[in-house]
């Protein structure tokens, strides 16, 4: 698929040697984990070194013609530590045409639908964010996107995708499986309010019906974006229960400051009962998978539950626990050279709090310096605390031509 | 006597008809334009930052950053009373309040996208004086409600025939002056004369300054109603 996307790209390119504009970018990341030995994690099973490195290279070229434009965003990763490999992914590459009220997208893209800033219910088309770091650069999914304008109040968009269910830029594999997905969104803008009625479905999930709603009051922007489905997204299955998800939130900028804040209610999210039964079922798991008492097969079979039981919080859906509460705050220098900013996610169910502090640096008008630091604090049986990392160093580079 | 002054009353524009004139005397009706920002901080050096603007009527307004190639693709946007900022790095069309900064500068989002007062404030024409030298109609511009950036403006205009801005206090409802706009800088662009150069200055910070300057304007330009929404914002069109 990647080969053949590309191949169509390249196509394209003495087609647009001409072209209006031209933009190019590129870049290097490196992404730095200290890891360690949690209950996700026992004795270190997943093979992690007590730090992982990720480096990537990551290249960026968009050229615009007319009504046709081609899209190019990728990167080679070099991991350091357990797994030393070198892998290559497109973030993404497609083709656009637009005609009169009208446009269609094909390729891998970004949907980056919803008003959410670190959660957005109603996307199942893409990848989750990293709530903890909302700034990284997302991968795409392979998707084909028809958007039609019928009226400047109306809109509607139509998405085929299939994309991974689970978080990225993790230095461990998540287990995260693909999902088909075909959605819906008809969007409305009534009275100085953006409306949203969303639909999505596909294969091995149900229907999520979504509403999300956007509104300026005074000086403040507000959102609230919300979804109802039957059957959960997050182990264990429960294909008959309806779930409710809401994320609520506001932003305030004036001058290059920037406040926000979002709440995340999270309906299929353990509560503290299920929590401590996956966290008991985890550790029985793991004593029978270490129980020379037990026969081999008895013994593989544990540690087969446990490493899944393991993987769901990074598998899919958008958190573990119930409530959640993002805030962030950024402030920029007036030449726009410096800007810092602090990001943090507190996880209201159990005290787990994941704190992100960044530095971005911009020597000249096309280069940015990026840092950010992520510390995951809290008890130890808290969602952030239990993932086997406890902390991140995450610096990059980018170069625009 | 008396017809002479009947005569004379009757040759003076309305204040209505004044600040109408001086509404169109930078971008007509419908205008796409590029435009220099520089805001000045004291202290600190100069951030420059040039744009591409869409204008038709009043009501509708895209602007797309086109330099530092840092902040390229950065969009605003305005349809009605509704306010988006295009956000390239997440692909993330956010909204953002009227009254909030364009872009980090002195101007807010209403000044950028509403260059037209009529809409906005009930106008009376106070007088004739005198500034720098230009002679002017001076004005009185009350908000119509609360939702606009300043509760009053006191606005001066030329009287030499052009209708051409020259300057504009922006005041709260108290009477606490905010920000001092100057008009100037006169000057053939696109299809004709206008002034070409708006520095706004902060009245609360000394030495805190924006400047835009038009570049290139075209007038009277064809556009699709569509270009102006949230959905066109967020795939760059």
């Amino acid at each position: 698929m990647v080969r053949r996307v590309l191949g169509a790209l390249l196509c394209l390119l003495p087609t647009l040697a001409h072209a209006g504009s031209r933009e190019l970018e590129a870049g290097l990341e490196n992404f730095w984990y200290r890891t360690a030995a949690t209950p996700l994690n026992r004795d270190e099973i997943l093979g992690l070194h007590r730090t992982e490195d990720l480096l990537r290279a990551s290249l960026g070229w968009k050229e615009s013609l007319g009504s046709a434009r081609v899209v190019f965003k990728g990167f080679a990763e070099r991991s350091f530590g357990s797994d030393p490999k070198t892998t290559w992914t497109t973030r993404q590459a497609y083709a656009q045409y637009s005609w009169a009220g009208a446009s269609l997208r094909v390729g891998k893209q970004r949907v980056a639908w919803g008003s959410g800033f670190a959660w957005n219910p109603t996307n199942r088309l893409e990848p989750p964010k990293n709530p903890a770091n909302t700034s990284l650069e997302q991968e795409g999914s392979w998707a084909v996107r028809l958007d039609a304008q019928p009226a400047p109040w109306a809109g509607l968009i139509l998405v085929a995708s299939q994309g991974d269910a689970g978080a990225g830029d993790l230095p461990f594999a998540t287990g995260a499986r693909k999902r088909n997905t075909g959605a819906l969104r008809a969007r409305f803008l009534a009275k100085d309010t953006d409306l949203a009625l969303v639909m999505s479905g596909g294969e091995r999930q149900p229907t999520l019906v979504g509403l999300d709603v956007g509104r300026s009051v005074g000086g403040v922007a507000l959102h609230a974006e919300s979804a109802v489905y039957e059957g959960s997204e997050l182990a264990p299955a429960r294909p008959d229960e309806r779930f409710f998800r809401l994320v609520a939130g506001a932003l305030w900028t004036r001058d290059t400051t920037s406040l926000s804040a979002e709440y995340f209610y999270n309906g299929e999210g353990y509560d503290a009962a299920r929590a401590g039964a996956y966290l008991e079922g985890l550790d029985a798991a793991y004593a029978s998978a270490t129980n020379p008492a037990l026969p081999a097969s008895a013994r593989d079979e544990a540690l087969r539950r446990y490493l899944a039981g393991a993987s769901i919080p990074f598998a899919s859906g958008l958190g573990l626990r119930r409530h959640y509460l993002q805030a962030s705050w950024s402030r920029g220098e007036i030449r726009g050279q410096w800007t810092a900013s602090l990001r943090g996610v507190v996880g209201l169910s159990d005290g787990g709090v994941a704190l992100t502090p960044g530095l971005a640096f911009s020597p000249r008008g096309n280069l940015t310096l990026s840092l950010d630091g992520v510390l995951l604090l809290g008890p130890d049986d808290s969602e952030y605390r239990l993932a086997p990392l406890r902390g991140a160093v995450q610096a990059r580079v980018k170069a625009l031509f | 006597m008396s017809s002479l002054l009947l005569c004379l009353l009757l040759a003076a524009p309305t204040a209505e008809a004044i600040v109408r004139q001086a509404d169109r005397a930078v971008l007509g009706e419908n205008a796409t334009y590029t435009l220099r920002m520089t805001v000045e901080r004291p202290g600190r050096a100069e951030r420059v930052v040039e744009m591409r603007g869409w204008k038709k009527g009043d009501d509708l307004g895209l602007v797309r950053y086109t330099a530092p190639a840092r902040e390229r693709n950065t969009a605003y946007l305005r349809n009605g009373d509704s306010t988006w900022l295009y956000l390239p790095a997440g692909e993330k069309v956010v909204r953002v309040g009227p009254k909030q900064n364009f872009g980090g500068g002195d101007f807010s989002n209403g000044d950028i996208f509403r260059l037209s007062l009529i809409k906005d404030y009930d106008p009376t024409l106070v007088g004739e004086e005198s500034l720098d030298g230009i002679p002017c109609y001076r004005l009185d511009l009350k908000a119509k409600d609360r939702s606009v950036a300043y509760d009053r403006v006191v606005y001066w205009v030329r009287r030499d025939g052009t209708f051409y801005p020259v300057r504009a206090d922006y005041h709260t409802l108290s009477g606490k002056k905010l920000k001092s706009l100057a008009v100037s800088k006169i000057a053939r662009v696109g299809s004709r004369e206008r002034p070409t150069v708006l520095a706004m200055e902060s009245a609360l910070e000394t030495g805190s300054r924006t400047t835009l300057e038009f570049l290139a304007i075209e007038d009277d330009v064809k556009m699709d109603d569509r270009i102006f929404t949230p959905s066109a914002l967020e795939k760059g069109e």
